[in-house]
């Protein structure tokens, strides 16, 4: 009995920080600069495919990884600066344009690596023991990374000069601006960071799933729970607690029900919370 | 055009579609030619993407007349199509199962979109969220459907008879000629209600809704019930449509609720021309005839190419075709001396 709790608890930790990686990207764009990135979905399975072509081309994989999520954070700065900076003070034309974007990154990964499945091998691959529990060594790696980087992000913000002008600006941009900060600069940091998480987190999961072109999708759909469910602007508890919530809650009703149920109920769910807390489960109002 | 002296200003970025009625009566004449000069094929495939059109509808009166865009049409559209699928798997019902499916196909769209409509507009929730909801709303009955296989078939799909037209039962099955005006028939019914709705004072609402929520809340609407209302309705059409494209495709399967689907609607609409009922019913008649002849021959690239048209609608044509063509009708009509 204590030995399925405790094992029920290790899945929720890894679950709720993989899933928080795969979302971090989306919550620093939308909590941040307000635009709600459709594109997320799409730019992980970039991240995926493109840490798979570097496997292939028999680069080590962490740095594979790096690559991965430098050459998506590139193609989010071109988007960006083609087409979203033009259109931040209009944050509905950006959810189609991001859609569009999305539409676009997954037809040409159609194009340039094919519909077959393709499998990275896993670099960690058996398990460790804990108190009587099994951890797979790479999962337990991918939730440490994701602590890393989050807690990384949170010193980027809370210690650093970008930091602070990146609060000012969601603070209040015209003071922000008159102060003479380069806002359309920060803007298009920002972004950059949250393509370079999306590169970064698909391509860390792309070991633990076989990749096709839709992969993003299901996570473009939980990572938007996890940041409507934390709420925006909340970015670190937020994020943590909207996918404690989001990955705990299919992981519990997975136990007793099938995947599509559970995630029928999670979807249920967070429609609840955002009927009656629109701002997130931590804000009241 | 009658409209020019209410008080709020009615659809005022579609007030230059006056041509609009020509453009419908056009188009309809067309359509009922088409069967007999362009042969069997086309009385056999068009009506599905007349279908497509009236799904496309009923998303332009809520993206193009309430200014609110759902991703979740695609969802109602199947869900009408699966109760379609349902009823005429009914043997006894003692009536024609075909009209049956229709009825519960409205009703099962319309009922969901008016719940979660409700559910969300009675919050105040913000349009953007209100667009993930949908979309949510789409992949989730993707997912029942696929794994429900016991009622839905699954991932295989669901084979379904084609309706009889007689109201009683036992007529006989229809051909492709009758289904195709009967199809026809109920596309251009439903669009001509559309219309008339639009232009009524329920419809003035819903515009005032996109143009101005606040003024409206202060003149005393609710506007969370006109929204609602508008969903539903909307829900309500779109579930019709999948129910009558159940029972013409004579196939139902879960991808009509999936992602790809739900965004095609988006994109015919925004191609199309938002903010224009026939725009919209003509968008997605075009492109997805298009698709059907590109993606056999470049499977690839038409989606790519739909992708990028997709954006550049958003980026430099808000109103679509229809928006263009109105905006060249107006250029030709000589000025009116005010």
């Amino acid at each position: 009995m204590l030995n399925s709790l405790l094992s029920i608890a290790v899945d929720l930790t890894l679950i709720t920080l993989v899933l928080a990686l795969a979302a971090f990207g989306l919550a620093i764009v939308y909590g941040l600069v307000g635009v709600i990135n459709m594109g997320h979905g799409a730019l992980l399975t970039l991240g995926a495919y493109l840490t798979w072509q570097a496997t292939a081309w028999q680069i080590p994989f962490p740095l594979a990884v790096l690559f991965a999520a430098c050459g998506v954070c590139v193609i989010g700065l071109i988007f960006e600066h083609l087409v979203i900076r033009h259109f931040y003070e209009r944050p509905f034309d950006t959810l189609l344009l991001t859609w569009a974007f999305f539409m676009i990154v997954t037809e040409v990964i159609k194009i340039v690596f094919g519909t077959d499945l393709r499998t990275v091998s896993n670099p960690l691959p058996g398990a460790i023991d804990l108190g009587g529990v099994r951890v797979p060594v790479y999962r337990a790696t991918v939730a440490l990374i994701a602590v890393g980087v989050i807690g990384a992000t949170a010193w980027l913000f809370y210690r650093t000069s970008l930091g602070i002008r990146i609060r000012g600006l969601i603070q209040n941009r015209e003071v922000a601006g008159l102060l003479g900060l380069n806002i359309s600069l920060t803007y298009k940091i920002v972004f950059g960071i949250g393509a370079f998480m999306a590169g970064l987190a698909g391509g860390l999961i792309s070991p633990m799933l076989s990749i096709d072109p839709y992969i993003g999708n299901v996570y473009l759909v939980r990572s938007f729970f996890v940041v409507l469910v934390g709420g925006m602007g909340q970015l670190l508890s937020g994020t943590l607690i909207g996918s404690f919530f989001t990955g705990g809650s299919e992981t519990l009703f997975a136990l007793f029900s099938s995947q599509a149920v559970a995630q029928t109920a999670v979807f249920a769910l967070a429609i609840l919370i955002l009927r009656f807390r629109p701002n997130g489960i931590l804000k009241n109002k | 055009m009658s409209h020019a002296n209410s008080t709020i200003k009615r659809r005022p970025r579609a007030a230059h579609f006056g041509g609009e009625n020509a453009a419908a009566f056009a188009l309809l004449a067309l359509l009922v030619v088409a069967p007999f000069v362009a042969g069997d094929y086309i009385a056999y495939i068009l009506p599905q993407y007349m279908l497509y059109g009236l799904l496309a509808v009923s998303l332009v009166m809520l993206w193009g007349v309430v200014g609110i865009v759902s991703f979740g049409q695609a969802a109602f559209f199947a869900i009408g199509a699966y109760a379609m699928g349902l009823c005429m798997g009914q043997s006894d019902l003692g009536f024609n199962s075909g009209y049956a499916g229709l009825a519960s196909g409205a009703l099962a769209g319309g009922l969901l979109a008016g719940v979660t409509g409700w559910f969300l507009f009675s919050a105040g929730v913000k349009a953007t969220y209100f667009v993930l909801i949908t979309l949510a709303l789409s992949i989730i009955t993707e997912q029942v459907a696929v794994s429900q296989s016991q009622l839905t078939g699954g991932f295989n799909g669901m084979f379904v008879n084609r309706m009889a037209l007689s109201p009683f039962e036992g007529g006989a099955i229809a051909g492709d000629i009758a289904l195709y005006f009967f199809v026809l028939g109920v596309v251009a019914v439903v669009y001509a209600l559309l219309r008339w709705l639009m232009a009524s004072s329920f419809g003035t609402v819903l515009a005032g809704v996109r143009e101005n929520e606040d003024r409206l809340t202060a003149l005393g609407y609710r506007i969370d019930q006109y929204k609602t209302l508008a969903f539903a309705l909307s829900g309500a059409i779109a579930g019709l449509a999948g129910a009558l494209y159940a029972t013409t495709a004579s196939f139902v399967s879960p991808s009509l609720a999936g992602v790809l689907f739900s965004t095609q609607v988006v994109v015919w609409v925004a191609i199309g021309g938002r903010s224009s009922l026939l725009g919209g019913l003509v968008g997605a008649m075009v492109v997805a005839t298009a698709s059907n002849y590109l993606s056999a021959t470049m499977p690839q690239y038409w989606q790519l190419i739909l992708g990028v048209a997709f954006m550049l609608v958003i980026i430099f044509f808000k109103d679509g075709f229809a928006g263009m063509f109105a905006r060249l009708g107006q250029r030709l009509r000589p000025r009116e001396v005010s």
